[in-house]
């Protein structure tokens, strides 16, 4: 009998849920800033041994230095339940303080849109962030009034930068007598060399993002900043049968022809590229820089290093995530302490020497030889104002689409046009959608 | 069990001659089933395996590789990064309580439904029925606001809520379909005795389906302990969360960390598996045992 009213009890709550649905409402005021909170809470979703996780670390313990009494309740989150939940978590009284939050138009600018971030334009100014930032690099910190990146206001200040590059086995290039390429000939050069000696030059992961990568370089290739602006940010239509993508598509194809690519390498995914390029099996790997770090740590039998994609002036990449703050948050002004921190040079350069790339490091004070070689390649881009974002970011869903298209060319079920005319359909209906 | 336990000497006396053509047969039956038998703890071996070898172990050699040595730290770093201990204790206490919860609902509900023939009673059951085909993500929204404006929202008791109704909803139909069978001679006899409705359903009916009982209750438990997208909805806060859910803090936006991975896919399931060992006799029973005696 006491159990039978255990449940009885939770039908209760029940009824008692669904008659609070309309009771409860109201906001709360914009106005406090909680410079006087006596805590942060604050989310990421780095691991501790990453770059970024190191260097937030000691942001952290920066932090509570020089605020005394002000506790930090940190809390590690899992990449999935951030990117499912943000947008009921940030509307409920368990957001955070600040967090970590993926930069682009379906996460930070869809958020931005709903009034759940706080504007930091003012901030940023206040505080020096936005002369931090390069152009490229302040593309994604900025959100309109539709969520769209490039314009309008600040939603979210970024630590490090990302860009994919080419990861090379120099045991394997001094075996064939082959030079770094500085050209996209002398790459294809290199690559025709390894074929010939029964060696699959590229690593690739076909069911995931490094595929579509490879190609959108490939376009690029034959692109200028103008066309990016069109691409990415809607600035004009894109032909997807124009010089660039044509480019890209027939180029891919031909170097699946050639064996460049392996066929089967369209059900690999991109950790098992990754391991099969730091086991040796393949000489080269055109894949981002997130993988550096790794890389210095569990590439032991071969001496390794990278280039930029022969011949490039632009190349996909971005700034890294963004540190948000959550119109709900209860401790405003901390949160911006916290970013101004994540800021400085010492944490910066915390990054740099541990594998990531710093968006504000003075060069100088990055020690570490190899992750000099790192820096240097992202400070190149920089100053060419070459970053071109991914080729998956215009239209919400992107990613599956150009993951099944270049499959298909992977595998040669679907010619270069017939991908062109697949992947040019949703995009356009994303531009119907947004009334372009 | 009497009858088959008679039949199989009887079949091994049979002449050597049917014996000798059943034997290939029979030895390709055994191949067949331990090829299968490696199919299914194939993806287990590979985590045992990854779980006790050292990442540079994992990235020189590759998933398959035998670890060159045994490597512990993945599991201790895990389980004292996310602070597993506090996790299974949230695991099992929840779905300990789902498990009580949701067969009490089941049987209450059943008994009315099977044996007090309400009326209408197959509407109600095809509306378990459509309750339990009902993907979660349907009920997500409902469900957040709804516990958002309880203040349970980032609460463990939402989920023993939700998933007390979602479970007895599944409980309610299999365990009516029990009930429709009861022995009538049963119900007849308790009435004869004088027992009241109440009396009849914890001295009867109770002790006499108790192996479909705990079927459920296994069930219940094992299936509230799997449990995912829910709880990631839900428990908000590091403190609330499940085992599962915290399996997820692995998973990064680019990267992921295989050995950690399984590491802690290891010790995820462990409970869940031990669990299941230590009920499987109840399993066993059968799912309607007991309704004709």
């Amino acid at each position: 009998m006491i159990r039978s009213r255990a449940g009885l009890s939770a039908g209760a709550l029940l009824m008692a849920a669904s008659l609070a649905l309309t009771a409860c409402g109201g906001g709360g005021s914009d106005s406090e800033e909680g410079a006087d909170a006596k805590t942060l809470t604050l989310w990421h979703y780095e691991g501790p041994n990453s770059a970024m996780g190191i260097a937030w670390n000691k942001a952290i313990e920066d932090f509570k230095a020089s605020h005394p009494g002000v506790e930090v309740k940190f809390e590690e989150k899992g990449f999935e339940q951030i990117q499912q939940n943000a947008q009921m978590i940030l509307n409920s009284d368990s957001a955070p303080d600040i967090m970590e939050y993926n930069k682009g138009n379906a996460t930070s600018g869809l958020l931005s849109k709903q009034g759940l971030l706080t504007d930091l334009t003012e901030e940023a100014g206040k505080r020096g962030w936005d002369k931090a930032l390069n152009t490229g690099l302040a593309t994604t910190t900025k959100y309109d009034d539709d969520g769209i990146m490039g314009s309008g206001k600040t939603y979210g200040v970024p630590n490090y930068a990302e860009y994919v590059e080419v990861y090379y086995n120099k045991d394997l290039f001094k075996k064939y007598n082959l030079q770094v390429p500085t050209t996209l000939d002398e790459f294809t050069k290199v690559m025709d060399t390894f074929v010939q000696n029964k060696v699959t030059p590229l690593a690739v992961g076909g069911a995931e993002y490094p595929a579509q990568q490879i190609l959108y370089s490939l376009a690029l290739s034959k692109a200028d900043r103008a066309w990016v602006d069109d691409y990415q940010l809607y600035k004009n239509k894109v032909d997807f049968k124009g010089p660039q993508l044509k480019y890209g598509a027939d180029t891919f194809k031909q170097w699946v022809d050639k064996g460049y690519i392996a066929k089967n390498s369209a059900g690999i995914k991109a950790e098992d590229m990754g391991v099969s390029f730091t086991q040796g099996k393949f000489p080269i790997m055109i894949s981002g820089s997130w993988w550096y770090g790794r890389f210095v740590n569990e590439i032991k039998n071969f001496e390794w290093g990278t280039f930029l994609f022969p011949g490039n002036k632009l190349h996909p990449g971005s700034s890294g995530n963004l540190w948000v703050v959550p119109e709900k948050s209860k401790a405003k002004a901390l949160a911006y302490d916290f970013i101004d921190i994540t800021m400085k040079p010492e944490i910066q350069a915390l990054l740099g020497n541990n594998g990531g790339v710093p968006v504000a490091a003075d060069a100088a004070s990055i020690t570490d030889a190899k992750n000099k070689e790192l820096i240097e390649n992202f400070n190149k881009i920089s100053s060419e104002d070459g970053l071109a974002f991914y080729p998956d970011w215009p239209a919400p869903g992107y990613y599956d689409v150009l993951v099944a298209g270049v499959q298909g060319l992977i595998n040669g079920s679907k010619t270069p046009d017939q991908v062109l005319t697949e992947i040019a359909k949703p995009y356009d209906e994303n531009l119907a959608d947004l009334g372009k | 069990m009497t009858l088959t336990a008679n039949r199989t000497p009887t079949a091994k006396t049979e002449p050597p001659k049917a014996e000798k053509r059943a034997n290939p047969v029979r030895f390709v039956i055994l191949a067949a089933l331990l090829a299968l038998l490696l199919i299914v703890i194939a993806p287990l071996l590979i985590i045992t395996i990854n779980a006790v070898k050292s990442p540079a172990d994992y990235a020189g050699g590759g998933p398959l590789s035998l670890p060159s040595s045994l490597y512990w730290d993945g599991i201790v770093d895990f389980w004292n990064r996310v602070d597993f201990g506090m996790k299974l204790w949230n695991s099992f206490i929840t779905s300990f309580t789902v498990a009580v919860l949701g067969v009490l609902l089941s049987i209450l509900n059943a008994y009315a439904l099977g044996i007090g023939k309400v009326k209408g009673r197959v509407w109600f059951l095809v509306f378990f029925l459509v309750a339990n085909l009902l993907p979660q993500e349907v009920l997500v929204y409902p469900l957040y606001f709804l516990s958002k404006e309880a203040g349970l929202y980032d609460s463990l008791i939402s989920i023993v809520i939700i998933f007390t109704v979602i479970q007895a909803a599944f409980g309610t139909y299999l365990l009516t379909s029990v009930y429709q069978e009861f022995p009538t001679e049963l119900l007849d006899a308790a009435d004869v005795d004088g027992a009241g409705k109440l009396r009849t359903l914890w001295s009867v009916v109770v002790p006499v389906s108790r192996p479909t009982l705990g079927v459920l209750f296994t069930f219940f438990f094992i299936w509230t302990w799997n449990e995912f997208f829910l709880p990631l909805v839900f428990l908000v806060s590091n403190d609330n969360q499940t085992v599962p859910v915290a399996l997820g803090v692995l998973q990064g936006d680019r990267l992921m960390d295989a050995t950690m991975t399984s590491a802690s896919g290891l010790i995820g399931i462990l409970p869940a598996m031990i669990f299941f060992l230590v009920f499987q006799r109840t399993l066993t029973r059968g799912i309607t045992a007991g309704a004709i005696k």
